[in-house]
């Protein structure tokens, strides 16, 4: 897969980083903070994975809900650089 | 009696000015229903992520409302039939 590549670098620093959101002392993840929800997506508009983003799979799950209800707003892009959708 | 968050897309070609009283309208549906309407957060212009109905702005607004589940589903209902609006959207913040 092609992926593999691009994810390696992160999650070899993703081990060291804490758990962005305990940081952030939120403990409801709102569809409208577009700013914090971007960090939780790569370039290309996906929900980054678990692995990726240091949070506990309760935390997942709200940012994950929280994203696509952004997207349904037009808030977050479904997909975002490259051509068309994949 | 429960507290929603409304959350509804406007036709961007409405005027800024005039957004407030549209929703005013709307919301006399919660009013006369007993709820109450906690407050009109109108964010204005904003580019959307992609476009819905050819449109790539839209006039976003959020409205905090306290009523009765019956309240909001009609008031979503009536949101969802006008034109100028493009896309609603209610949500309880409690629930998570």
């Amino acid at each position: 897969m092609a992926n593999r590549k691009q994810i390696k670098p992160d999650k070899r620093s993703a081990r060291k980083r804490k758990n962005p959101l305990d940081a952030a002392g939120i403990t409801y993840v709102d569809y409208k903070d577009v700013n914090l929800l971007r960090t939780f997506i790569s370039d290309r508009g996906k929900i980054r994975s678990r692995r990726v983003t240091g949070l506990t799979p309760q935390q997942q799950r709200e940012v994950a809900r929280a994203i696509k209800n952004a997207r349904e707003m037009a808030l977050l892009p479904y997909t975002e650089g490259g051509r068309g959708p994949r | 009696m429960r507290h929603y968050e409304v959350m509804v897309i406007l036709d961007p070609e409405a005027e800024e000015r005039t957004v407030g009283p549209t929703l005013e309208q709307y919301l006399g549906v919660v009013r006369d229903a007993g709820g109450s309407v906690e407050k009109v957060d109108i964010w204005g212009r904003r580019k959307l992520a992609y476009e819905i109905n050819k449109k790539s702005e839209g006039i976003y607004a959020v409205l905090d409302v306290t009523c009765e589940a019956d309240t909001v589903a009609e008031l979503d209902r009536q949101l969802g039939l006008s034109e100028t609006i493009l896309r609603t959207k209610v949500v309880r913040p409690e629930a998570h």
